[in-house]
């Protein structure tokens, strides 16, 4: 076959050119090109282009189109639980491309040599533009062009319906189109590989109007559920390579505590273990899992450790962040709704609330334990395999620790359990623990941390404060509106095992750390109430608890944790706007409505209203009891707005004043993505966020004392069982006329929070401002 | 030298007595289905299923399991399902167990990591409770065994719908 084109055609900033041919097979490949026309422009620097990655020009591909009319999608993007890579996506570019769901045949994810853009794994939907999309939207302007040449019929009288391009009477495959072809799309991309965000694709290729959706829309199944199920997937647990040895870490007396001296093995009873030490790194290594574990439990208890007790012990938590803590060093964040001067609307209020919000630091809690299987390879490359949401960012953490660069670390990624956004910036706890200790033992080494080292070695959500002042007028109209969030730099993504082992990392969370690393506090919840006249919302940062005291620089690590910072900011404000419907004697929905500025908004409070049977009435009812045995009951109600969607949610309780428990009757949900793409699975999602939700409102509080972490195992921080979840009811207002999608996995985990507390306060008129809203606490609030 | 009956096929492992059957079946056996979730019984990952009854597998001793007692990983939910219900190799080869058949219709899973102990636990449910009402699922996932079934997700509204279809698909066929 001859080249029947040199010259590349450009459109909406990618270049295609068509120079190759090969005899049989070919494909579309989409991959990128740093030196794409829309990039030169910026002023971007030029991401750093690595081996062991996908080629940015020739080999890397987001997408293939092959002569039998399946499709292969690629995406740096990790699958925990969202299900979006394997619905969603292939729904969206089935959607851009006009080809039917099932011509999807295959999606590549997460692991660091096969895919093109890194990331993590959060905000799928990328605000309804997700990487993908734009890929497959070039993908079909590439083919379009591709038809028109071939059949000699104009770009614009074309169309396409699965997978068949048709115009003026003639028409041909996608499949056709590509056979005996490799063709070369390069789109331009910016962004950092490694970094948290990964790379994005720019331009502006023209995207398929919503009116002419026929996939995007439909509950389609989620292929790994299937192979999950039947026990047929790999997971990371499952990886065992020739000659692994299976490895235990012994992790330090306390946060702060340096090694003084290693235990010893008894040889006679383990003649295959061995102790492997580096810095404060422990480690312990054997042929068999049962002997590694036995074997560190011996090694555990004959290591010397230095004592620390540099932490304020939960108990003082509030207070150390209020009296102690340093809120000064990282500049004050002030959103950007923030207007008029609350100064004067509180003096001259006709009423007033000042208030604290008071939230603990809950753990991710995977339901396993982290894990990592590390092949250090001598000279050569280490590959890692693992459960991860930003693979190629543990890739730059390795490299950094191992003093190489990121071309001799491939992360391969599999299925793990769900870490909620504890290895989204690159680590989840056990990958640096597995590399050293493969480096040592010169053999691939399994590292798998067992319960008690999940609670309480890794990172956890980030506890917070905020001081709310309101004021209203007369006619009960909120007027005034101040929040000040405090909260301790909320994301730590240095791996423990090089702090432990003194290798380099990335530096403790600090004032000028990078974005999400920083001790800044940005305001993370976005503003609803329009109708307020006077707003402001600040938020002060500090460094993390213990960090500044602790010898091993480590203290109470935080990480982003679902719904990260939003939920430590909308909390207070919603419960505080349930405050003030109550103070201002208005029902606390139509008080939103009355205050809330967009129709969307609007929306869903009126959608949850309905659903929920809510009787419009002011908190708290009239018969409010805060003494007996009695259960009284009470409903309250919460919005938010996140990555694009609207939310509403209203819980219903049932307490008992005497013993402080409360039970969640009925949570009833709704949102309003714009677009729903896959209803099944977005309610899937929905229902898991809200049992996660009640956790976090009722159950969730790590304990510390002055040296560690004190929460071990399930006894001592408990989760929800299947007897605490209520009547669950998911409302999807699918509206698509906003024309985009927005996320779904997250916000329904944060809404019950401030929904619970409101209820309690409708049921027994007091308010309690602390979470969880365990027995003992909320008995001590109603005794008040 | 220790003999175990798993999924119908006799094995000799060697371990140590005191060695975890987890261990085993996942080092050894590579059955993959059980999970290693807390090494503490507490939360369910871990679950098999020996002559029927849940029980978990991370603090099991090798030597506190005899030979004759049938052990059933989720890999072999399908066997176990044919031969209760006589079915021919060829029909047993492409059956998944109603209860793994409905936890794909009803897309249950979130992560997945806990939902092998779910559906052992379903199984062991229906298998003297064919139609259980929810009070009697809530009861079977949360009190029945050494600790509630535990799901980080929350997938226990799926899982209820789950076992209630997994209980129709099982009547229609017997």
């Amino acid at each position: 076959m001859a080249t029947m084109s040199e010259r590349p055609a450009s459109t909406f900033g990618a270049t295609l050119s068509r120079r190759q041919f090969v005899k049989a097979g070919g494909a579309l490949v989409v991959g990128f090109s740093l030196v794409g026309p829309e990039f030169l422009k910026g002023d971007t620097a030029k991401p750093v282009v690595l081996k062991n990655s996908l080629d940015p020009t020739l080999l890397s591909s987001w997408i293939e189109i092959h002569p039998d009319n399946t499709v292969l999608i690629r995406t740096g993007k990790s699958d925990f639980g969202q299900g979006s890579t394997f619905t969603a996506y292939r729904q969206i570019v089935a959607e851009e491309l006009s080809v039917p769901f099932e011509a999807i045949t295959t999606v590549v994810q997460g692991t660091t040599d096969s895919t093109p853009d890194g990331s993590g794994a959060f905000d799928f939907l990328g605000h309804g533009t997700p990487n993908i999309r734009k890929a497959a939207a070039y993908t079909h302007q590439a083919l379009l062009d591709l038809a028109s040449e071939k059949l000699g019929v104009p770009k614009d009288k074309l169309s396409v319906k699965d997978g068949i391009v048709s115009g003026a009477s003639k028409s041909i495959s996608y499949g056709d189109l590509v056979k005996g072809q490799q063709l070369k799309l390069t789109i331009p991309v910016k962004g950092d590989l490694t970094s948290i965000f990964g790379l994005s694709i720019e331009g502006n290729p023209p995207m398929k109007p919503v009116s002419e959706y026929t996939v995007i829309g439909k509950s389609f199944k989620n292929s790994v559920i299937s192979s999950k199920v039947a026990a047929k997937e790999t997971w990371a647990t499952d990886v065992r390579l020739p000659g692994m040895l299976h490895g235990r870490v012994v992790h330090p007396k306390t946060l702060g505590s340096t090694l003084v001296s290693a235990g010893q093995l008894d040889k006679a009873e383990f003649p295959n273990s061995r102790v492997i030490v580096k810095g404060n790194l422990v480690g312990v290594i054997a042929p068999t899992e049962w002997e590694a574990i036995q074997a560190a439990e011996q090694v555990a208890g004959g290591t010397k450790w230095t004592d620390w007790k540099g932490l304020p012990g939960n108990a003082k938590l509030y207070q150390h962040l209020r009296e102690e803590a340093d809120w000064t060093s990282a500049p004050v964040e002030k959103s950007k709704p923030s207007q008029g001067d609350v100064g004067p609307a509180l003096a001259s209020a006709h009423k007033k609330l000042s208030a604290t919000y008071q939230l603990s630091y809950m753990k991710h809690a995977p339901i396993g334990p982290t894990m990592a299987v590390a092949d250090v390879q001598r000279g050569g490359t280490v590959h890692i395999y693992t459960h991860n949401q930003n693979p190629q960012a543990l890739r730059g953490e390795i490299a950094m620790m191992l003093g190489t660069t990121a071309d001799h670390v491939i992360v391969h990624a599999y299925p793990g359990p769900g870490h909620y956004g504890r290895s989204n910036g690159g680590n989840a706890g056990a990958e640096d623990e597995a590399v050293l200790l493969s480096q040592a033992a010169g053999k691939p080494v399994r590292v798998q941390w067992m319960r008690a080292d999940d609670m309480q070695w890794s990172t956890q959500s980030a506890a917070a404060f905020s001081d709310v002042q309101l004021a209203l007028d007369e006619k009960g109209k909120l007027t005034g509106y101040q929040i000040d969030h405090y909260m301790p730099a909320m994301q730590d993504d240095r791996p423990i095992g090089a702090i432990l082992a003194g290798l380099p990392t990335m530096p403790a969370p600090q004032v000028h750390s990078d974005g999400v690393t920083s001790t800044v506090n940005g305001i993370e919840d976005d503003w609803i109430y329009a109708g307020v006249a006077n707003v402001l919302e600040r938020g002060h940062g500090t460094f993390q608890v213990g960090q500044k005291a602790s010898p091993l620089a480590v203290g109470l690590r935080d990480h982003s944790m679902r719904t990260p910072g939003q939920f430590q900011q909308n909390y207070p404000r919603e419960l505080a706007i349930n405050e003030a419907a109550a103070l201002a004697g208005a029902d606390a929905i139509q008080f939103r409505i009355d205050h809330a500025g967009e129709e969307r908004a609007i929306g869903v409070l009126k959608a949850v209203r309905d659903a929920s049977g809510w009787d419009t009435r002011p908190s708290p009812r009239p018969d409010a009891v805060s003494t007996g045995s009695a259960l009284v009951r009470g409903r309250g109600v919460s919005l938010m707005l996140r990555s694009g969607t609207y939310w509403a949610c209203v819980c219903q309780i049932a307490v008992s004043p005497a013993t402080g428990k409360i039970v969640v009757e009925k949570y009833t949900v709704a949102a309003d993505p714009g677009i729903v793409v896959n209803p099944m699975q977005l309610k899937r999602n929905v229902e898991g966020g809200a049992v996660m939700g009640i956790s976090h409102a009722l159950f969730e509080e790590v304990t510390f004392d002055e040296s560690g972490i004190t929460t071990d195992d399930w006894m001592s921080y408990p989760i929800p069982t299947m007897s605490d979840i209520p009547e669950i009811k998911v409302v999807l207002l699918n509206n698509p006329k906003v024309g985009t999608y927005g996320g779904g996995s997250e916000a329904a985990n944060a809404l019950a929070a401030p929904a619970i507390a409101a209820a309690l306060h409708d049921a027994t008129g007091k308010v309690m401002r602390r979470l969880p809203m365990k027995p003992a606490y909320v008995q001590a609030t109603l005794k008040t | 030298m220790v003999t175990l009956n798993v999924n119908g096929v006799r094995h000799e492992v060697e371990a140590p007595g005191d060695t975890p059957l987890l261990y085993v079946l996942r080092n050894d056996l590579q059955l993959i289905g059980p999970q290693f979730g807390c090494g503490l019984a507490q939360c369910g990952a871990c679950a098999v299923l020996i002559d029927g009854k849940e029980v978990r597998s991370c603090i099991t001793a090798l030597s506190s399991i005899a030979p004759n007692q049938e052990i059933t990983t989720l890999e072999g939910l399908p066997a176990r399902w044919a031969k209760q219900k006589g079915l021919s190799a060829e029909e047993a080869k492409n059956t998944l167990h109603p209860v793994q058949q409905a936890w794909i219709e009803e897309q249950t899973p979130q992560c997945g990591f806990c939902q092998n102990g779910m559906m052992i636990k379903a199984t062991e449910l229906l298998e003297s409770n064919p139609n259980p009402s929810l009070a009697q699922i809530k009861e079977a996932f949360t009190t029945s065994g050494p600790s509630p079934n535990l799901c980080r997700c929350g997938t226990y509204v799926a899982i209820i719908e789950a076992v209630q279809h997994a209980a129709t698909i099982m009547a229609k066929r017997s």
